[in-house]
């Protein structure tokens, strides 16, 4: 097919979820409210880590509106992977639905369901928990200590999650050995938070047949019902979850967070619905973030800015329990092997446990961090050989047939066609090759120009054997049901699937609609994360839509008298090839004969990707003011190939969204931990600065077709996590170029340039921070 | 707990409810009145999720107590629309220009918007930044809900939903 006969594809259509958001009519979990509703709320420790000596709840379960309390004496006692991708390798099974030990400041200890939520919040405090301290490890480095306090029993020792993860390939002495110019240094990165807008919710029912209906906001639905049955020794079709609308996820909602079991044991303790609903405040101390990150790089390159070895050393921070840690350290690890190519590359990388909140998943899985550092130093070498940014990164960009991450040859290599294009797009040369920094009017300020590259997988194989499925099936007057489990946490993949198979199937799009979110329904699906859900579900679903089209073709064709190969199908009708004139429409080929349909047309696509990658470039323009230290981002112009655009405002949304929080992370947002005792110090909006209205830089983004997957439908790719890794080292070595100091940390704040100003002064070199 | 009648014009119609003294208007609004259009993002006046117009000024809903309404005129995202068909053109605008993603900050962008637009139609980019100082979007990034913004404000005054005689003060 060529690219003008799409009809649909590539096109704004409308969103049809987004009529329910702009009317205020979609339910979202926490607008669930059912008669005799109980409310749950729970009992956080106060101390980081020690064990719970004993726990009173007899003044709570005499408070008036109490219907029950659970403490680790009530609930199941299973070992959990506190995700949910119970079998697979990106998880570990280290946590318990309440235990008699705390790992972290805020850790859930108890939980009340009582008539209301404020009867449920005094109630926790009428509960009495006597611990007995245990030392705590609140950072990466006295987490690796050889006599540092144990947090967990079960892991390879120490305080290591999993065996630390090690990639070696080529000979990197040997590389080193030829290299005219080798570089070292050190990166770190803080705590950012995903702060989706709606805080974490659940409902949970149980009905007279022992069965759960759970609605919870969640990624991943089909994985809610696996754990949950899991733990609490269930059939699977014991337990629906339902989900329908989402406030945001970002990759955090892919956890089983401990109130959801505890929901569901409280609703089937009370025999009544509970809802429970994280506060602002737990969503940050409860939820889930970044991992902090400790990174140690060692590059050797040639005159000609050829990279000839890579070593690396990670240290991602997993908090008080793995969740992600494995997945994350490993993608992490494995993606110091391409981007810039390199032959001979020695990485090691390692999570560690620490008595501080959990970091799990979130949007760039571990690229974030190592890109961080990998782009940085490409802008530091390309300056020390005298070589542009860009022309360094265009050297060295990963081609066809390199070895990707994922230990496969890349197809389609679109990083040197971002790069290309932007810096004509963004004029590049001439901003760079001005012979001043200032601006206009602002004595304090200098202007800098930054670039920052990435590359992103759209599924989370080989770390997962994924399957994507999506059902289809065709009503008596030929209007089309699409069946699916990805989630709509709001990138508008359903609507992206509805076109897909509207253009596949040949009908309009108007005449699809696409039913979602119940596990009891719509097909299992792994969840909507890592990238994946146009790319995966999006090829299932036009499997699914070709196996109808042809079904309808062959009845038509015999309505016809034709061969149904002679037959072709859009917008609903069917016409014969070179016989203008002959016509059916989808109705009257498959139309119902007394109420009875001609055929009960479903079909189901069953897809299981291996990896594709997408690519970007970022550009972006800073201002640093040397007086206050304050940096602003007043241009991003992100190009991302795509391999092929479904929807260009949707695609165009998840990009401008990525660089917001992109931006957030590397100027603003750092959840903090108290280093001497794990407590939390900025659990709030105000004190956590996310880019609002006022901060937002013009985005001017690109996408782009430059390099289709086989694998994708028509070529399209992910797009869900890419924007947020290229704008962080954009942005630092933008404010390098703007006042000549280097920052190898995130986020950098206007204390950081002070200092750094100073030090620069005082040294009169560039002082790297 | 002792029950206050509340009475309302929630969207044009006469509403009254008992509520517990304690109640946000924002719990009122939706647990009793049923309208969970208005969304809670934090509870404590920081994003601006529950953003509602009471009595011609916008304002967090989850910041005023329930009974501090009595007898007030209360717009919620479910008053937006004149009928089920038709759309306000925000609506309509932030749909066209995908201004809205996971939609949770959207009711309340969007009542904040209605009060920008309706004193101001043709308002620049700095006003529309400095309107929306309040509310939070972590999905959009801002840029379609600023296009979207400024696409309804000018179809408002060109059908004179916003003209100067329905100014309403800040
Ligand atoms: S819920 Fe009211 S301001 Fe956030
Ligand atoms: S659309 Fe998700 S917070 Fe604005």
């Amino acid at each position: 097919m060529t690219k003008q006969d799409f009809r649909i594809v590539g096109k704004s259509v409308k969103r049809d979820d987004v009529i329910e958001k702009v009317t205020g009519e979609g339910k979202y979990t926490g607008d669930y409210h059912m008669p005799g509703m109980l409310f749950g709320k729970i009992k956080r420790s106060e101390i980081a880590h020690a064990k719970i000596k004993s726990i009173d709840v007899s003044k709570a379960l005499a408070y008036p509106g109490v219907k029950a309390v659970l403490t680790h004496h009530d609930v199941p006692r299973v070992l959990h992977y506190g995700s949910p991708h119970p079998r697979s390798a990106s998880c570990t099974k280290d946590q318990y639905i309440l235990d008699d030990r705390v790992r972290f400041w805020g850790e859930g200890v108890a939980a009340v369901a009582a008539t209301s939520e404020e009867i449920a919040d005094e109630a926790l405090d009428l509960i009495e928990v006597e611990y007995e301290p245990l030392p705590g490890v609140y950072d990466i480095d006295t987490a690796q200590l050889p006599d540092a306090p144990l947090i967990h029993d079960v892991g390879p020792g120490g305080n290591l999650v999993i065996p630390p993860v090690h990639v070696e390939r080529g000979d990197v002495d040997k590389g080193f050995a030829e290299a005219d110019l080798i570089l070292e240094g050190e990166f770190a990165g803080g705590r950012p938070t995903p702060t989706y807008m709606e805080p974490n919710v659940c409902v949970a029912d149980w009905d007279g047949s022992n069965k759960l209906t759970f609605w919870t906001s969640t990624q991943t639905s089909f994985m809610v019902r696996g754990a949950l049955a899991e733990v609490l020794g269930l059939p699977l079709n014991k337990v629906r979850v339902l989900v329908d609308h989402m406030g945001g996820g970002f990759g955090a909602k892919q956890d089983l967070f401990q109130h959801e079991f505890l929901c569901a044991l409280l609703a089937k303790k009370c025999r009544r619905p509970v809802k429970m609903e994280f506060t602002r405040r737990e969503t940050f101390v409860a939820g889930r973030s970044r991992h902090p990150f400790k990174l140690w790089l060692k590059q050797g390159f040639r005159k000609d800015g050829t990279l000839v070895a890579r070593e690396m050393k990670v240290v991602f921070e997993s908090g008080a329990y793995g969740s992600h840690s494995p997945g994350v350290t490993n993608v992490g690890t494995a993606s110091a092997t391409s981007l810039y190519r390199c032959d001979n590359v020695r990485l090691n990388g390692r999570a560690v446990y620490t008595n501080t909140p959990i970091a799990g998943a979130y949007r760039g899985y571990g690229v974030v961090q190592t890109y961080y550092a990998l782009d940085i130093q490409m802008d530091e070498a390309a300056e020390k050989l005298g070589i542009d940014p860009a022309e360094m990164r265009l050297r060295n960009a990963v081609r066809e047939g390199d070895i990707a991450p994922s230990g496969h040859p890349i197809i389609g290599h679109g990083l040197e066609s971002c790069i290309s294009h932007g810096v004509e797009a963004f004029n590049w040369a001439a901003k760079k090759g001005a012979p001043d920094r200032l601006v206009a009017g602002r004595p304090s300020a200098r202007k800098g120009y930054g670039i920052g590259c990435e590359m992103h997988g759209s599924s989370a194989y080989p770390g997962i054997k994924e399957q994507g499925n999506a059902t289809v099936k065709m009503n008596e007057d030929g209007s089309i049901t699409l069946l699916t489990g990805a989630a709509g946490l709001g990138t508008g993949a359903h609507t992206a699937l509805a076109q897909i198979v509207a253009e596949e199937l040949g009908v309009t799009f108007s005449s699809v609609s696409v039913v979602h979110g119940d596990t009891d329904v719509v097909p299992w699906d792994i969840g909507a994360f890592a990238s994946h859900t146009t790319y995966m579900v999006g090829t299932a679903a036009k499997m699914a839509a070709a196996e109808l089209r042809a079904r309808v073709l062959v009845r038509a064709a015999e309505k016809l008298q034709e061969k149904a190969e002679n037959l072709e199908m859009v917008d609903g009708i069917i016409t014969v090839t070179g016989k203008p004139g002959t016509s059916l429409t989808i109705l009257e080929a498959m139309g119902p004969s007394r109420g009875i349909p001609a055929e009960h047309l479903i079909a189901t696509g069953s897809y299981m990707p291996t990896k594709s990658y997408s690519f970007g470039a970022h550009f972006v323009e800073v201002e640093v003011d040397t007086e206050t230290g304050i940096i602003e981002c007043k241009k991003v112009m992100p190009v991302h190939d795509v391999g092929k655009i479904i929807h260009p405002i949707a695609a165009q949304g998840q990009v401008e969204g990525g660089v917001q929080q992109g931006i957030g992370h590397t100027l603003t947002e750092n959840y903090v931990i108290d280093t001497s005792n794990g407590r939390s110090l900025n659990a709030g909006l105000v004190d956590y600065k996310m880019p609002l209205s006022m901060d937002m830089p013009d985005i001017e983004t690109v996408l782009l077709e430059a390099a289709p997957d086989p694998g994708g439908p028509w070529g399209a790719k992910g797009i869900g996590e890419d924007p947020i890794i290229a704008i962080g080292p954009a942005i630092a070595n933008a404010v390098y170029d703007a006042i000549g100091v280097r920052f190898h940390h995130y986020p950098i704040t206007p204390e950081d340039v002070l200092n750094g100003l100073r030090a620069k002064q005082k040294d009169g070199a560039n002082a790297g921070l | 707990m002792t029950k206050t009648v509340l009475d309302l014009v929630v969207n044009g119609e006469s509403r009254s409810f008992a509520v517990e003294g304690h109640r946000s208007l924002l719990d009122a609004l939706r647990e009793e009145a049923g309208l969970t259009g208005t969304k809670k993002g934090c509870d404590v006046g920081d994003c601006g999720a529950c953003t509602v117009i009471l009595d011609g000024k916008p304002i967090n809903a989850c910041m005023i107590l329930a009974v501090e309404a009595q007898g007030a005129q209360i717009t919620t995202i479910e008053g937006l629309q004149a009928s089920p068909d038709d759309l306000h053109p925000l609506q309509q605008a932030f749909m066209e220009h995908g201004a809205s993603q996971c939609g949770f900050c959207t009711p309340g962008i969007l009542i904040m918007a209605k009060h920008l637009l309706e004193s101001n139609p043709l308002p620049t980019d700095e006003e529309i930044r400095f309107g929306l100082s309040g509310n939070i979007c972590r999905c959009t990034g801002y840029t379609k809900i600023f296009d979207a913004i400024r696409t309804a404000g000018k179809r408002m005054a060109e059908t004179g939903m916003a003209l100067p005689a329905t100014k309403v003060e800040a």
